[in-house]
């Protein structure tokens, strides 16, 4: 049977057999272009690199092209002799029965759902190139060819993973530092714990069935400051919160019973009273909060944060825009119509009371929006926003640049986002490549990658939009999309991560603005949870910084005022910070009047200061950061009984005062 | 023996319009005396508490026995919600008389009017009987459509009017005694008029004369409803002589994508139409906007980001490309079309869809 020739040069050359029907027998192929004609070899395809799964896959085509070099190699369905075939293709490292994806596509070409798959060789290695017939087993062209090596903005990796429910969340459930993937249906919880020595365990948690299920949303955050965070679920009759207990291996349903046609949920402190709120977009009505009294009460509330009568509000995300310390809100509205529940708001926060001044600074626009994304794209110390398009009807993709927080001015000409044709539901802002400059990820496998000027140019990417976070503990932003792990390459690129331990704010310390000074520049991130329209990624600061290989001083801002300052921190790692551990200001004579007796301590610990500490609050943290103690002093005794040996740090704040020791239980 | 008569406004137009605070209206006919409706709305008072003070209906409330006046409808093509069954009725007051307003627009109605709709299931599990959920009404006033919804309590005696939503499941025997789930939803306030809005206005759906053009089997004989609207008084006599009407949905011996058109009119047009919820996608799925085929997308490519998989709305020839069977077929509360309205699938429109698709040549590209 006739089944492949060789175009070279217009010119056909035939081959026999049925050689190319399984791995073991893929027909060594170099550089040139061929026909297939017909997918028909038994195999199937393991494991499935392109997107869009297994489905009717049961027949492939097998190749093998060995590279001469280091090379950007690319396999081709997208020619005129492939016309209106949809093809699939995988690309393999490794020996048959245990491939390794390195590359595949389905329907990146021009011509309607052909296939282009690009990647970077290693000399002398042999790539398995399978076509199969997910869409079709009728014959086809393709080409292969190799071109200089693409210094590639940006790669990732995409490994299968094994979860149970919806993949939703990218996120520290634990409080161990490390970035878990959790999965959720109505009646289980599935966590991806992420090993310190890589990999994951995966647990899953049964759950009583909740009311309303995370089908629009999921937001995390620690409710209850125990260290392990909690979750909300955002669906379209109301919100479920599951609530963690006291090592995480429990989560407890608390579904209050009004209706909200929930789209986007945050975590945020609303009324900046140290303990962390509730925040849910409501579709058709005004938006919806629930206040946190610290007791395990949450009040539900409607009417206050962006109060269009018909709602019209899709993507809520809480950013210190007029960089005064409190979150403000903003609201990406949508709606048919030209409806004004359709227009953009940006809710000013003036000691919690909030007041539309999108018409004041330019941003009360009708885009049609999901979501927005927002982040100091300039780095020139405020957060400027590209309000993201669902819907090119009223407009398309509008890059605001913050001008002094009175004028969001409009830089879409030219900036790339003009051209960009990619609608969706989901934009968000991370710096992808770790060079120092927020870039953009938005809809159509692509992130936009910020040029420094703002200016943007897209990416192409393997990965559809999805929770993301650090999954290999690596210092680069991966990307989770359902059932597949992108990680991120890397590059040579520094950073670093800095983690937030709030002990007088919230402990998560969302809404902390984070700043890292270095001798080539600056930049800023608010902690957020919450962002783009759907899913939550990583709470924490994530800072890429270049080549730029020192940073002066970190400092972060926290939501209650105290304002830390870290000097020369190590970078290319995590930074854990905890409010108050590191404080300027503090009168030094004053502090150093505070000392602890005994120490190393049993049971009981004095606290022995010049001035008044009764009721101060107090938090004692472990070695790893956990926060193990957490009341407030009484007669100067910490009652220290039940912790296990070892190194611990106490905080005692009262007011403007924060003082902190460290101390050993025996 | 029960009929259906009805003030018959026309003639006592004649005389004078007719008002709610007219004295009784003449004689109608040889010596016949008038019937006079016993509904009971006060346009100052309504929505009442309760459903029964209406006098809506006689006998068990439960029977939906309609009293003198209320007048029961169904259009051509329905609403799909979870397999429930419904039955409609409308009333007016003496004097109020819809006007025709376009084939596929909703007639005009005056104030007073009210459209009533009962959503119920038949042999209900486990106790295999059937069970009215809530009555839904829409009434006119100043100029305005409102809305007022009733849920009917356990026993069945009473429904209360409540505007909170709620979220009932219910399992139930279908046609084929095979036990079926949905968990029902009754709407807030603001889910009606998610549907029910052109603008920023209220307005009915399914009360358009191209769907009311067709024989219903009344309960003094069949007869065309828009002919018996206009016999009881109910609708101006101006109506055009052709009033162009969709096929039914479910006729199998019509042509596929003319079934189509006349499902996702009545179930998908309320969003999808200029001046409605979703008018921001590229789809417009009224009657009058359908025989082009790209207003049915296909080959139209979707604006929402679904995943790769999904090339077009409607793919030619390939459903599993096609975004609009993955809507109807899915359950989940975030893809599932239309939004509101169903929490599971309607098979047999899933199954016109995935039909129609794969008749569909050539492939787009």
């Amino acid at each position: 049977m006739k089944k492949t020739g060789l175009l070279s040069i217009a010119l056909l050359t035939a081959m026999i057999g049925a050689a190319q029907n399984s791995c073991t027998t893929a027909i060594p192929v170099g550089a040139g272009s061929y026909v297939v004609s017909a997918v028909d070899g038994p195999e199937i395809p393991d494991p499935i690199c392109a997107q869009n799964g297994l489905g009717n896959t049961s027949a492939s085509e097998w190749y093998s092209f060995t590279a001469t070099g280091i090379n950007t190699i690319t396999v081709s369905t997208d020619l005129p002799g492939t016309q209106g075939v949809d093809t699939r293709v995988h690309i393999y490292s490794g020996q048959c029965g245990s491939l390794t994806c390195v590359g595949g596509d389905d329907d990146s070409g021009v011509g309607n759902n052909t296939s282009v798959a690009s990647w970077n060789s290693i000399t002398g290695t042999t790539y398995l190139i399978a076509f199969d017939n997910r869409w079709s087993s009728a014959g086809f062209h393709f080409s292969i060819s190799e071109s200089d090596p693409v210094n590639s903005m940006i790669n990732f990796t995409g490994q299968a993973v094994s979860v149970s429910g919806s993949s939703l969340a990218v996120v520290d459930m634990d409080g161990d530092g490390l970035d878990d993937l959790v999965a959720v249906t109505s009646t289980n919880i599935n966590i991806h714990h992420q090993l310190a020595t890589g990999g994951f365990s995966s647990t899953n948690i049964t759950t009583t069935t909740a009311d309303h299920s995370a089908s629009w949303s999921l937001a995390a955050g620690d409710l209850d400051d125990n260290g392990f965070r909690d979750l909300m679920y955002g669906s379209g009759s109301g919100v479920t919160f599951m609530i963690a207990n006291e090592d995480g291996t429990i989560f407890h349903e608390v579904s209050p019973p009004e209706y909200i046609f929930t789209q986007r949920t945050n975590f945020i402190d609303i009324n900046n009273d140290g303990i962390l709120d509730a925040f849910a977009c409501h579709d058709v009505e005004p938006n919806c909060y629930f206040m946190n009294d610290g007791n395990g009460n949450l009040t539900f509330i409607q009417g206050g944060i962006g109060d269009t009568p018909n709602g019209g509000n899709y993507g809520s995300l809480w950013v210190d825009y007029d960089n005064d310390g409190d979150a403000d809100c903003f609201i990406s509205k949508c709606r048919g119509a030209q409806q004004p529940s359709g227009i953009n708001q940006l809710l000013q926060n003036n000691g919690g009371v909030f007041t539309d001044v999108a018409p004041l600074v330019g941003l009360a626009d009708n885009t049609q929006t999901w979501s927005s994304a927002w982040g100091d794209f300039d780095n020139d110390g405020d957060m400027d926003v590209m309000v993201g398009a669902s819907s090119f009807q009223n407009g398309g993709h509008q890059l605001m640049r913050n001008d002094g927080f009175t004028t969001f001015t409009n830089v879409t000409v030219g900036s790339g986002y003009d051209t960009f044709t990619g609608v969706g539901h989901e934009h968000v802002t991370y710096d992808f490549n770790n060079d120092g400059w927020l870039d953009i990820m938005g809809a159509g496998n692509t992130i936009m990658i910020n040029n420094g000027n703002m200016t943007f140019t897209p990416s192409p990417v393997p990965a559809g939009i999805g929770p993301m976070g650090d999954l290999n503990n690596d210092g680069f932003w991966d990307i989770v999309n359902e059932g597949t792990i992108y990680m991120n390459n890397g590059n040579n690129n520094n950073y670093l991560k800095v983690r937030t331990i709030g002990t007088v704010s919230n402990r998560d310390g969302i809404g902390a603005r984070v700043e890292v000074m270095t001798a080539q520049g600056n930049q800023i991130r608010d902690v957020r949870a919450g962002e783009g329209f759907r899913y939550m990624s990583s709470i924490g600061a994530h800072f890429g910084l270049g080549l730029t290989d020192a940073i002066t001083e970190v400092i972060v801002r926290w939501p209650s005022g105290i304002v830390d300052h870290i000097m020369t921190p190590t970078i290319n790692g995590t930074l854990t910070v905890v409010e108050g551990a590191h404080p300027v200001g503090i009168d030094e004579a004053e502090a150093t009047e505070l000392n602890l007796f005994p120490n190393p301590v049993q049971d009981i610990l004095q606290v022995i200061a010049a001035t008044d500490l009764s009721n101060a609050i107090v938090s004692v943290l472990d070695a790893s950061g956990k926060l193990v103690v957490n009341s407030t002093l009484i007669n100067g005794r910490v009652d220290v009984s039940k912790l296990t040996a070892g190194a611990y740090t106490i905080t005692i704040s009262k007011g403007k005062t924060v003082m902190v020791r460290k101390f050993t239980k025996q | 023996m029960r009929s259906i008569v009805l003030v018959i406004c026309s003639i006592v137009l004649v005389f004078a319009a007719c008002r709610k605070d007219d004295p009784a209206p003449e004689p109608v006919g040889p010596g016949a005396p008038a019937p006079v409706s016993p509904v009971v709305f006060d346009l100052g008072e309504v929505p009442y508490p309760v459903l029964s003070t209406y006098n809506f209906f006689e006998g068990e409330l439960a029977d939906m026995m309609p009293v003198q006046g209320v007048l029961p409808f169904e259009p051509l093509n329905t609403l799909f919600t979870d397999y429930a069954h419904k039955k409609r009725f409308v009333w007016m007051p003496v004097g109020a008389k819809a006007q025709y307003a376009g084939d596929g627009n909703p007639l005009d109605f005056d104030d007073g009017s009210v459209l009533i709709k009962h959503f119920y299931y038949d042999r209900v599990m486990p106790a295999d009987e059937r069970k009215i959920i809530e009555t839904r009404l829409l009434f006119r006033r100043n100029g305005q459509w409102e809305f007022a919804d009733y849920v009917w309590n356990a026993e069945q005696t009473e429904a209360l009017l409540d505007m909170t939503g709620a979220t009932v499941p219910i399992d139930w025997l279908d046609e084929d005694n095979v036990l079926r789930h949905a968990d029902y939803r009754i709407p807030t306030e603001s889910e009606c008029f998610t549907c029910h809005k052109n603008y920023d206005q209220i307005v009915p759906i399914g009360t358009k004369p191209m769907n009311l053009r067709n024989s219903f089997a009344f309960a003094d004989g069949p007869m065309d409803q828009l002919a018996k609207w206009q016999s009881v008084g109910y609708l101006e006599a101006n109506l055009p002589p052709n009033i162009v009407t969709p096929i039914r949905w479910d006729d199998e011996t019509q042509d596929l994508q003319e079934r189509v058109r006349a499902y996702v009119d009545i179930n998908c047009a309320h969003c999808h139409s200029e001046g409605k919820h979703c008018d921001y996608r590229p789809i417009r799925y009224a009657f009058s906007e359908t025989a082009d085929p790209t207003n049915l997308g296909v080959c139209v490519e979707p604006t929402e980001d679904l995943g790769s998989l999904y090339t077009f709305i409607v793919t030619s020839g390939n459903v599993e490309r096609s975004s609009m069977h993955y809507r109807m077929a899915s359950d989940e509360e975030q893809i599932r079309m239309p939004l509101l309205g169903r929490s599971i699938a309607h098979d047999e429109a899933v199954q016109l869809v995935e039909d129609w698709i794969n008749s569909l040549s050539p492939p787009c590209n």
